[in-house]
């Protein structure tokens, strides 16, 4: 009976993370578009403008391409099932969501690989030139980011003694020294540069270009119109949501929910929504500053990213 | 006070040099503070049979080693710095230098030489560090004096090259001083002192010692030109001006030798004979195959007395690498008969590059109609250097094979035989292409001046005598070797 | 008092090697120098920091020294001896940047196994960052190896020496002052023949040919 009123609790308390992650990543979004036009001195869309789009996509017309095969019309809900579920499973509001003990971080990675596998294959599908282009281009971004993503969550897990996410904030609460180490920083700096490769923005790749030379995620789902759109970009805002708020979470735990009082859950969302706004306002001033690399550069950035990764395992391990 | 006025002289030398514009007295000057030195570091060996010498508040030590190594020192800059004046004299006549580059190049080989001799009379086995470090400095100068493009590429490798191999050195050093922390218990007992060093030797980490030990044979082996870290030596060897290669080759690879020496007595007390054997072998034999190899079809005459310098330095390795007394004090007589005999060697083909031009040994030919006196110095040195009997070379590398048998290592004599006979093989045949052959046989014989004759015939004399009395020699050279044998 | 002495120390030990790898990162001579005096100043606090723990005023005044002479001085050299060669920016070296980059980490990786095997014999705080300086010295020689620009040679030489300078002080706390004094003027010494090497090579041939170093061979 109790457990029954704990776990009732528990999946409100997760149906509430699913619900404002779905409504706050394409306010991040807008915010950090918001973020780079006031940078650049123009007034710039309101925040809540990619909320209306998704409204205007829902209700237009659905297309396919001719030579589509059933992939085109699943991908959007693959990337969007994995979104879901990710975020369902991470300690983003409160320590402990419902199966919050499979929130290891490894499981979490491949949930949001899925989707980009998704994704690409959705690309190649319709047999379009800017659709396989995109596709072979966003995967070898993938590649090359994936180890350093790893290498970092290891670092993390080194110092903290596990690879569940709830045991690694704990821990960090625990420990409060340890955000200033240079383990952490090293970390922290290799999964900002992950963070900023798979949510595709500048200097890996510019969400709002459609240039063939420039694309890379835009040209993936160039073909998709309507509500298949709508879909994607909610999943892409979530995930984009999701990373953001767990790189926070990770190096400053401060907030989170240890109860699922319906006091400390409010607490909870608030504080992880300020902190990834942090986040999101920090990388969209990273983008004012950089300018898109071209590809044939990316593996130097996201080689230095994995080695970044690597000394912040070398450094955990000798600052034990 | 005897090893004060043993620095002192070439110190003061410096400053002379320094403070004059070059003349040819001051070359004749540098040869007399060798001469000095070298006759004040003879009355030191002597003295240092009874009891190591202490000075400055026991920071400068000798003991019967760094005597005999003041001894090579003061041999081997003599001749250096007899040849001075006449090298000086010939470059700038020909243009290559002028007189503001000719004192740069006397200041800097008196510096040389000071570091050389700070390197073997200090008690402490960081200020060995430090003048090493400082010969490179001084060394890259004087090999790039020249100024031509090729002196300037092979200054640069040399550089380039001894940095890397000496901050190696110092790591090994620091991880010596480390082990030594830890074994003292406190940080005021610990030093790099010699003798402190060696007292608390046994008591030193293994594992650290080893890793020690192999940066050191490293780094000081890229400074003695043992393989694999041996590709700065013929460049350096063969661009710098005569008495530089002289000195370098001569006794310069000797001094760094001295340093693994003294680091292998220190390993050998903390792992055992077995580790610092095993390296000094595997070392030993790949700079004898590499030299080996590299002479059969060298061209430049310059560059195969480099090689050969990498092959002797492979000998004295495997004589290291026995340490038994016989051994080293064979490697000893080695250090000295080689240096004499390269110097010789190298002093004279500056003088044949002068002659002609060149030192590809395909252009040369005929000079021992041309030039009897000097061909036939040339000659019996290299006769010398192959190890001919009734040259010291020969005792010494006979000791050492003996040595080497009586420690089981048959292997290696077998495979040091073969190598140098395939070495006398290819030298004797380069220098018969440049001694004999159709030179040019209507122009008369010419005789070389006394000023150069005379100092390499006393040279290659004395090498004869080293041998022929070397049974004398013995006592000194086996009190010497003793030192690095714990 | 000791968790932020540890923390310091951490710190500056980690800035030192994060600057070794992005010298191997960053192309252009100007970021990499940037990178050098960064490495000085940190490898200058982790003298002074364990200078002031062990009350030894020797190693203050050696940090002191490494702060003005590879933190100001070498820099400075360097950043002259760059402006002479126009052509000083690394845009081919024998190994690309990435592929030079996970090397490093393999390098790293090395560092720590062998480090941690002489750390052992005694382990304080400060023993246990000796690995992070053996990576340096790693990361350094391998710039030193694949580099072909003359200014990334010496700079690799450069990341050796300080890779050295800073497992001296962790493991040691310095060597006697004279050794450390002759340690100091022999990085300023070697960067002063090579600021001269490269200029009287600039005055007589071409420096690129003469520092990838192919024309004397057997």
């Amino acid at each position: 009976m109790i457990a029954n009123v704990d776990s009732l609790s528990q999946g409100l308390a997760t149906l509430l993370q699913v619900i404002v992650v779905a409504l706050g990543g394409p306010l991040l979004v807008g915010l950090m578009a918001k973020v780079k036009a006031r940078a650049e001195g123009r007034v710039g869309a309101p925040i809540s403008q990619p909320l209306r789009d998704l409204r205007k996509l829902l209700a237009k017309e659905r297309l396919h391409a001719r030579h589509a095969s059933v992939v085109l019309p699943l991908a959007p809900m693959v990337i969007m099932a994995t979104s879901v579920v990710a975020v369902a499973i991470t300690p983003l509001v409160s320590t402990h969501p419902l199966l919050g003990s499979s929130a290891d971080i490894l499981v979490i990675v491949y949930l949001l690989l899925t989707g980009s596998a998704a994704a690409a294959l959705a690309g190649l599908d319709p047999g379009t030139a800017f659709g396989g282009m995109g596709a072979s281009r966003a995967m070898t971004i993938g590649a090359l980011a994936e180890p350093a993503l790893l290498v970092a969550v290891i670092a993390l897990s080194i110092q903290s003694g596990t690879s569940n996410l709830p045991g690694i904030m704990a821990s960090t609460l625990a420990n409060p020294q340890w955000v200033l180490g240079p383990s952490r920083l090293l970390a922290l700096g290799a999964l900002l540069i992950v963070v900023i490769a798979e949510t595709g923005r500048i200097p890996v790749d510019n969400p709002s270009t459609h240039l063939e030379l420039t694309m890379v995620h835009e040209a993936m789902i160039l073909e998709y119109a309507g509500p298949e759109l709508a879909l994607v970009s909610l999943g892409e805002a979530m995930r984009v949501g999701l990373l953001f708020s767990l790189v926070a979470n990770l190096f400053l735990p401060w907030g989170i929910a240890t109860h699922d009082t319906a006091l400390a859950l409010a607490l909870g969302t608030v504080v992880v929504a300020l902190k990834t706004a942090f986040v999101a306002v920090a990388v969209a001033l990273i983008e004012v500053r950089s300018a898109k690399l071209r590809l044939f550069r990316l593996p130097e950035l996201l080689a230095g990213g994995f080695v970044m990764s690597v000394l912040a395992v070398v450094t955990g391990l000798v600052t034990r | 006070m005897l090893i004060i006025a043993i620095l002192a002289v070439p110190l003061a030398m410096t400053l002379v040099a320094a403070a004059f514009a070059w003349r040819a007295w001051i070359g004749w000057a540098s040869a007399a503070s060798s001469a000095t030195f070298l006759g004040l570091g003879i009355w030191l060996s002597v003295r240092t049979l009874s009891a190591p010498q202490w000075a400055l508040h026991h920071s400068l030590r000798a003991d019967s080693l760094s005597a005999f190594m003041v001894v090579v020192i003061g041999t081997v800059s003599l001749l250096a710095t007899l040849f001075t004046p006449r090298t000086m004299r010939q470059e700038i006549s020909s243009g290559v230098t002028t007189a503001r580059y000719a004192r740069h190049y006397v200041v800097l080989m008196q510096v040389f030489i000071t570091c050389m001799l700070v390197a073997v009379l200090t008690a402490n086995l960081g200020v060995l560090w430090v003048s090493i470090e400082a010969t490179t400095i001084a060394t890259t100068f004087l090999v790039s004096h020249r100024r031509t493009d090729g002196a300037f590429e092979a200054s640069w490798k040399y550089v380039i090259l001894c940095s890397v191999g000496i901050a190696l050195a110092f790591l090994g050093t620091v991880l010596i001083y480390y082990a030594q922390l830890h074994a003292s218990g406190s940080a005021h007992s610990a030093s790099l002192d010699w003798t402190s060093v060696m007292s608390l030797a046994p008591h030193l980490d293994p594992n650290v010692t080893r890793l020690a030990f192999a940066l050191l044979v490293v780094g000081y082996g890229t400074k003695v030109g043992l393989v694999p870290m041996h590709s700065w030596l013929p460049d350096a060897h063969s661009q710098a001006p005569a008495p530089v290669s002289a000195l370098m080759s001569g006794v310069l690879l000797s001094v760094a030798f001295y340093a693994l020496l003294r680091f292998r007595a220190v390993a050998e007390a903390a792992l055992g004979p077995a580790f610092p054997r095993a390296l000094l072998l595997v070392v030993g034999i790949a700079s004898l195959l590499l030299a080996t190899l590299m002479l059969i079809a060298q061209r430049d005459l310059k560059r195969m007395l480099a090689y050969s310098s990498i092959e002797h330095m492979g000998l004295l390795a495997l004589g290291a690498a026995v340490a038994s007394p016989l051994a080293i004090a064979a490697v000893l007589l080695h250090v000295l008969g080689h240096g004499i005999t390269k110097s010789v060697l190298f002093l004279s083909s500056g003088e044949i590059y002068s002659l002609e031009g060149t030192t590809e040994m395909d252009k040369i030919s005929g000079l021992l109609a041309r030039r009897p006196t000097l061909a036939g110095i040339f000659g019996f040195a290299v006769l010398s250097l192959v190890a001919l009997p009734p040259f010291s070379l020969f005792v010494s590398e006979l000791t050492m094979a003996r040595a080497e048998v009586d420690a089981g290592l048959w292997w290696v004599v077998v495979i040091s035989l073969v190598c140098l006979s395939v070495i006398f093989a290819a030298l004797a045949s380069h220098t018969r292409t440049m001694l004999m052959g159709a030179g040019a046989e209507s122009v008369a014989p010419t005789s070389s001046p006394a000023s150069i004759t005379v100092p390499l015939i006393g040279a290659l004399v004395a090498c004869v005598a080293l041998g022929a009395f070397s049974w004398p020699l013995q006592s000194l050279l086996l009190h010497a070797a003793q030192v690095v044998i714990p | 008092m000791t968790s932020t002495y540890i923390a310091t120390l951490e710190l500056a030990a980690g800035a030192v090697l994060l600057s070794a790898v992005m010298t191997l990162w960053r192309r252009g001579v100007r970021s990499i120098v940037s990178m050098l005096s960064l490495q000085g100043v940190a490898l200058a606090a982790v003298a002074m920091v364990l200078g002031r723990h062990e009350h030894e005023n020797a190693l203050l005044v050696t940090g002191v020294l490494v702060l003005v002479v590879k933190g100001l001085v070498v820099p400075t050299l360097l950043r002259r001896v760059s402006r002479l060669d126009p052509r000083s920016r690394e845009s081919r070296p024998l190994v690309n940047v990435p592929a030079s980059l996970v090397f490093a980490a393999a390098l790293i990786v090395l560092a720590y196994v062998v480090g941690t095997r002489i750390t052992a014999l005694s382990p304080t705080s400060a023993t246990h960052l000796a690995p992070l300086g053996l990576a340096t010295v790693l990361v350094g020689y391998f710039m030193l190896v694949t580099r072909r620009r003359a200014v990334s040679k010496i700079v690799g030489l450069i990341l050796v020496d300080n890779g050295i300078a800073l497992v001296t002080f962790l493991l040691t706390s310095g060597v006697p002052l004279i050794v450390e004094l002759g340690s100091s003027l022999d990085v300023l010494l070697v960067v002063v023949v090579l600021q001269f090497l490269m200029v009287s090579m600039r005055r007589h041939s071409d420096t690129d040919r003469l520092t990838e170093m192919k024309a004397l061979h057997d």
